[in-house]
């Protein structure tokens, strides 16, 4: 369960987040709305750990532990993980074995085996086919040359391998075709259970047609000042968001 | 008289009965030596290298007994491949391993089959001339025509653990004959704390329609000074893969060279250094196009930590006349230490219209964003830099073909990522 407590938080000096407080329990799934510069990015970057994110003020804690004081591969082995909205290029790197690497750190820290190249194979293949990519991506590194359709579902494909149990989805679907988006949608829906929770930042209500949320917060200026559930995208939707800004 | 002197005329009493030719290119390339002097930093071509140094130092010429008993496990070795050990200098034939087609010939042999060989390519390279005077191992490798030699032929430049400091000057000629496939790994490695100084100097004549690669492997200790020359030289539609890859020395220099005497040439060459500490890595490569329809693609990477500094200089060259020219000329650079440096030149001379040209040449660091997408995936700081270095790598390694010899580069590479502290 990840627990934000009266976060105030910022990046160069500057406070973006003024006291954020968002409590997000086991199987739900939460969506974040709000305009450019409301803070949503700079939440999740608080959340995984990026560098130069400060936090003034407040506390944040996952399953009782406190993140904020942990690395970031420390949270990621803790069960966080980021689909991140603009997935990074890393030339030379090979995507199977990237992955492998990542899943292998995760197995140790939790006291498993690690897994070999040849079961590898076998659960990347069947990874992939649920979000529809090619078996070409094994071979290609990673997220290099990938259109942007492709790095969003490497980003789905990512998560469905590394299993974790609470997820963040920073912009899955901006730049993403409808068919696209319904394969990133289904993705993330077959992963859904009552045990993983998932914070999804958007602008737009679109993808939440696919990705049924338990609910809706809007940011504005730094603050949560609207919850509700799904029918409150449908409202923003309609009327923008202008109604709900001080 | 400088050591430089005494040891010349040691070596002259040493062969008393050496060809008279022979003799007479080594003085006169010792005279030459004399005129030119070790460079200084006011010599354009050499401005980067700081050489007062290694003009301090003195070093006495391997003779026989300087050869040690033969080590029970070479170092070096690439499984599955013909070999030639030269062991401080000295050519272990017995120890030597050829398949049908290679031949070895010695440079009294060479010589009077093709004098020009020894003098090509020195433009007024002291280092060039001053092996042309001392050459003292090294040997010429003949690979007859219309054969393919499917397995590598490593050779192993061994410098064993010295106990005071020595140089020697090995000089390969590679003989590649027309119609012919070859590679050969020339792999310098050292095992000495001990000061000591090579400087090699190799001359490829690639024959008409043959395939030459070849693969440099720089692995002396970091009490050595490697100094280098390679000269390639491509007859009509001859092909080059080269690649070089270095991570020894505490000076290293390299001169390359490509001249292209028929049309139809292509050549590819590809560099990777890997220095840290306060090592000093400079290459210069000149790719001279004057013929036609020849095609040269260069890339050069270099990796460097804490206090090193790397110099890439490339030249490339289409002469009046020529046509169709695709040259292109890469050279990029990952600094992991804010101290350091690196100093690059790519530069382009066209005097023909009919060319398709490029060149390019960055240097950067670490990529933050990557780091951080990698950490959020579970892998340490550590590893994700491991993985990044080793991803700016992979685009050299894999102009190698042969899966042994690029295993036992990417080993190197990876020791190398454990071993150094530049990820802090």
């Amino acid at each position: 369960m990840l627990e934000i407590k009266n976060l105030h938080a910022g990046v160069d000096g500057k406070k973006i987040l003024k006291g954020v407080n968002l409590i997000i329990k086991p199987g739900e799934l939460h969506a974040i709305m709000g305009r450019n510069g409301s803070g949503k990015s700079t939440l999740a970057n608080i959340i995984t750990g990026r560098d130069h994110y400060e936090v003034m003020e407040g506390s944040v804690t996952y399953n009782g532990k406190d993140l904020l004081d942990m690395s970031p591969e420390n949270r990621a082995l803790s069960g966080i993980f980021m689909s991140f909205q603009y997935p990074v290029v890393i030339p030379g790197v090979n995507n199977t074995y990237f992955l492998r690497a990542a899943l292998n750190a995760k197995l140790k820290h939790q006291g498993l085996k690690e897994m070999n190249g040849v079961d590898f194979m076998h659960l990347i293949r069947e990874k992939l086919n649920r979000v529809q990519m090619d078996e070409t991506y094994l071979t290609r590194a990673v997220n290099d040359g990938f259109s942007g359709g492709e790095k969003k579902r490497n980003e789905i494909l990512q998560m469905l391998t590394l299993e974790p149990t609470f997820s963040i989805l920073d912009e899955t679907d901006s730049g993403l075709d409808i068919d696209a988006l319904k394969i990133v949608a289904n993705g993330v829906n077959n992963f859904r259970n009552n045990e993983r929770s998932f914070l999804a930042i958007t602008h737009y209500q679109r993808l939440l047609e696919y990705m049924e949320p338990d609910f809706i917060h809007v940011l504005f200026d730094g603050e949560i000042v609207k919850s509700g559930d799904k029918s409150l995208a449908i409202e923003i939707e309609k009327k923008g968001y202008s109604w709900l800004e001080k | 008289m400088s050591y430089l002197d005494q040891q010349f005329d040691a070596l002259l009493k040493y062969w008393p009965d050496e060809d008279k030719n022979i003799r007479t290119l080594r003085t006169d390339s010792f005279d030459q030596f004399n005129t030119i002097g070790f460079p200084t930093r006011r010599w354009e071509e050499w401005q980067f290298t700081d050489f007062s140094k290694f003009i301090k130092k003195q070093y006495r010429l391997s003779w026989s007994e300087d050869l040690p008993s033969i080590p029970k496990s070479i170092p070096g070795l690439i499984p599955d491949l013909n070999f030639i050990l030269i062991i401080n200098g000295h050519y272990q034939s017995q120890l030597s391993a050829l398949p049908d087609g290679v031949r070895v010939s010695t440079h009294l042999e060479d010589f009077n089959a093709d004098q020009n060989i020894y003098t090509s390519g020195s433009n007024q390279n002291p280092f060039h001339v001053l092996n042309t005077a001392m050459m003292n191992s090294g040997v010429p490798i003949h690979i007859e025509p219309n054969q393919i030699i499917e397995k590598p032929i490593q050779i192993i430049y061994l410098t064993t653990d010295l106990s005071e400091p020595l140089m020697n000057h090995p000089r390969f000629h590679y003989h590649i004959g027309e119609n012919s496939q070859a590679t050969i790994v020339e792999h310098y490695i050292g095992l000495s704390d001990q000061p000591y100084f090579v400087n090699s100097v190799s001359h490829a004549t690639i024959g008409k329609n043959a395939s030459f690669n070849h693969v440099r492997i720089q692995e002396e200790t970091e009490s050595a000074s490697h100094i280098a020359s390679t000269h390639y030289q491509l007859e009509i539609d001859a092909r080059l893969n080269a690649t070089h890859f270095s991570l020894g020395g505490e000076l290293f220099r390299h001169d390359i060279q490509i001249t292209f005497n028929g049309n139809g040439g292509d050549a590819t060459l590809n560099g990777l250094c890997l220095t840290e500490n306060h090592q000093h890595h400079d290459q210069h490569v000149t790719v001279d196009h004057q013929h036609d329809s020849c095609n040269s693609h260069q890339l050069f990477k270099y990796i460097l930590g804490d206090k090193s500094s790397g110099v890439f200089n490339g030249k490339v060259i289409v002469r009046e006349n020529t046509k169709q020219t695709d040259a292109d000329q890469s050279n990029k650079n990952l600094l992991l230490s804010p101290a350091a440096l690196m100093n690059a030149n790519p530069q382009l001379e066209i005097y023909s219209e009919d060319v398709k040209c490029s060149h390019g040449s960055t240097t950067g660091q670490i990529d933050s964003e990557a780091l951080f997408y990698m950490r959020s995936r579970g892998l340490t700081q550590r590893k994700a830099t491991e993985l990044i270095i080793g991803g700016f790598a992979e685009e050299i390694m894999k102009s190698i073909s042969n899966e042994n010899i690029s295993d036992y580069i990417n080993e190197k590479i990876n020791q190398w990522l454990r071993s150094s502290n530049n990820d802090d």
